[in-house]
């Protein structure tokens, strides 16, 4: 600093010691020479406030538990982090090199001060997310991260509540989520603050409040992006354990889909958008819903008269079955008897060929023996009665002898035997003559 | 299951578990008809169910419900 004044002119404060006054300018431009002038160091620390990056710059806060300092970075230095960015966020632990830097600013701009960060890299985890996975130990130790996952969810409620932020889009997609499921039942709203340190006490306010009506039966909490610490609300440990306890179903929708809350940890179903949690709180699409209602009505009716008609037929046919079974077998005496007459004229025409042959054949015999009688009988019998007339006794006695009988007709034909019989018959060819023996 | 159901979900699955049964062929003509009986009460409850949240949609405030019940709760005393 000049040893003299650039206004000389200006009188100093009266009973002031101090040297100047300087222009504040000067002052501004010596100052930042100062502070550039202090040693370049690196500091570890958490980022918070991270801003989405200008043209130029990129400016964070590095804190931790004692304090904090603005951070700002050249959009060129910034680049040459590359896919590391992409990871970087509120919460996150890095170590940044650099060193003060002084913005004098000017007569329409304010002055500001930053730390120069020249490059960075993540020293781990970082102090906010290691308390949340503290708590999120905590809740598990207390078997507090299933409890809400094994109440029963409503398939179709007639009242759900919502907590969401009033003026947030967080409400415009929640309503998206339930015209999508065609539902347009009743919709309780709780809007509390989403962001701010009183957040978790009133949305666990809320929360009790629309579980302790009967009418609700499942309830939606609903928060748009954020940084972790504008989400920190949602890790809030007692506010987890209240949803964790509560009978109503809960169901989270956090920030975007890379944010993971406590909320998100204790909640029966945790989802990446509100519409898709509105369309978790009324898991059935009453549209779908209504035609598969037509469809298994038609199917019970139909299933009612063919049920009917079916049985109407089975008791028709059976009705019929006597009749159709005597119909049957008279077509089958019918046809046996049609086969039984063809076999029987078969059989007769056979048979009268058979007489037929035999028939002739016993003309033939009767024209043969007829023949035998005329004419061969006669001439054989001729034959034997001149063969039996050459034999004839007859004609031996016609011839002059005589033939000896006793008494009772018996031929004698020895001496012996006549004088044996004593009275004898002498028989010539005309007559016979008694006759007796006498002495010698 | 002749008793009233307790939620659409539970009215909803017996009737398709009713229709299950019919498709299957193997209920009588005196269980056919007691099931279509059942499943056609059990259907006109989910659509009285469905027009219960098929009208238009009702937003109120936690506040107004909470002073409706307080209310109603009031009366009831």
């Amino acid at each position: 600093m000049a040893d003299t004044p650039p206004f000389p002119s200006e009188v100093p404060v009266e009973g002031s010691e101090l040297p100047g006054p300087y222009a504040v300018g000067e002052y501004a431009a010596a100052l930042r020479v100062k502070l550039r002038g202090f040693a370049r160091v690196q500091l570890v620390g958490e980022i918070a406030n991270l801003r989405p990056p200008t043209r130029a710059r990129v400016y964070f806060e590095l804190r931790d538990a004692d304090g904090a300092i603005a951070c700002a970075m050249w959009r060129n230095d910034w680049d040459r982090l590359g896919a590391l960015t992409a990871t970087l966020a509120d919460g996150a632990q890095v170590i940044v090199a650099g060193g003060c830097d002084y913005y004098p600013g000017s007569a329409s701009a304010s002055p500001s001060f930053s730390f120069s960060v020249s490059t960075l890299r993540v020293a781990g985890e970082g102090d906010l997310l290691a308390q949340i996975e503290q708590r999120r130990r905590a809740l598990d130790a207390d078997g507090l991260l299933e409890r809400q996952r094994s109440l029963p969810r409503p398939l179709l409620p007639r009242t759900i509540g919502v907590v969401c932020g009033e003026t947030g889009k967080a409400r415009e997609d929640v309503l998206a989520g339930l015209a999508r499921r065609g539902w347009a039942g009743r919709v309780v709203w709780a809007f509390t603050p989403v962001q701010d340190r009183h957040a978790a006490p009133l949305i666990g306010a809320a929360l009790r409040e629309l579980a302790a009506s009967d009418e609700v039966e499942v309830i939606v909490v609903a928060r748009g992006g954020g940084s972790l610490t504008d989400l920190l609300a949602f890790s809030d440990e007692l506010l987890c354990r209240t949803v964790a306890l509560l009978a109503v179903p809960v169901i989270a929708s956090i920030g975007h889909h890379t944010d993971r809350t406590l909320l998100d940890e204790v909640a029966a179903v945790s989802c990446s958008t509100p519409t898709h949690a509105a369309e978790a709180a009324v898991p059935l699409n009453c549209v779908d819903a209504r035609l598969g209602l037509t469809v298994a009505a038609r199917r019970l009716r139909d299933h009612a008269r063919d049920g009917l008609i079916a049985r109407a037929r089975l008791l028709t046919a059976l009705s019929r079955a006597p009749a159709a079974h005597l119909a049957r077998h008279r077509r089958a005496l019918h046809q046996s008897l049609r086969e039984l007459r063809a076999a029987s004229r078969r059989l007769a025409g056979d048979e009268r060929a058979r007489t037929g042959v035999r028939a002739g054949t016993l003309a033939r015999c009767r024209d043969a023996a007829i023949r035998d009688c005329a004419v061969r009988r006669p001439a054989e019998l001729e034959r034997l009665r001149l063969a039996l007339a050459a034999h004839d006794p007859q004609r031996t006695l016609a011839r002059g002898y005589a033939l000896v009988e006793d008494v009772a007709g018996e031929p004698v034909t020895s001496a012996v035997a006549a004088r044996a019989a004593g009275r004898l018959r002498l028989r010539f060819a005309d007559d016979a003559v008694s006759a007796s023996v006498e002495g010698e | 299951m002749s008793e009233k159901p307790q939620s659409y979900e539970a009215a909803s699955a017996r009737v398709e578990e009713i229709v299950r049964r019919l498709d299957s062929g193997q209920a009588g003509l005196r269980e056919t008809l007691e099931l279509v009986r059942e499943g056609r009460a059990l259907i006109e409850f989910c659509a009285a169910e469905l027009d219960a949240v098929g009208g238009d949609l009702e937003e109120l405030r936690l506040d107004e419900l909470v002073a409706r019940l307080e209310s109603e709760h009031g009366g009831a005393a």
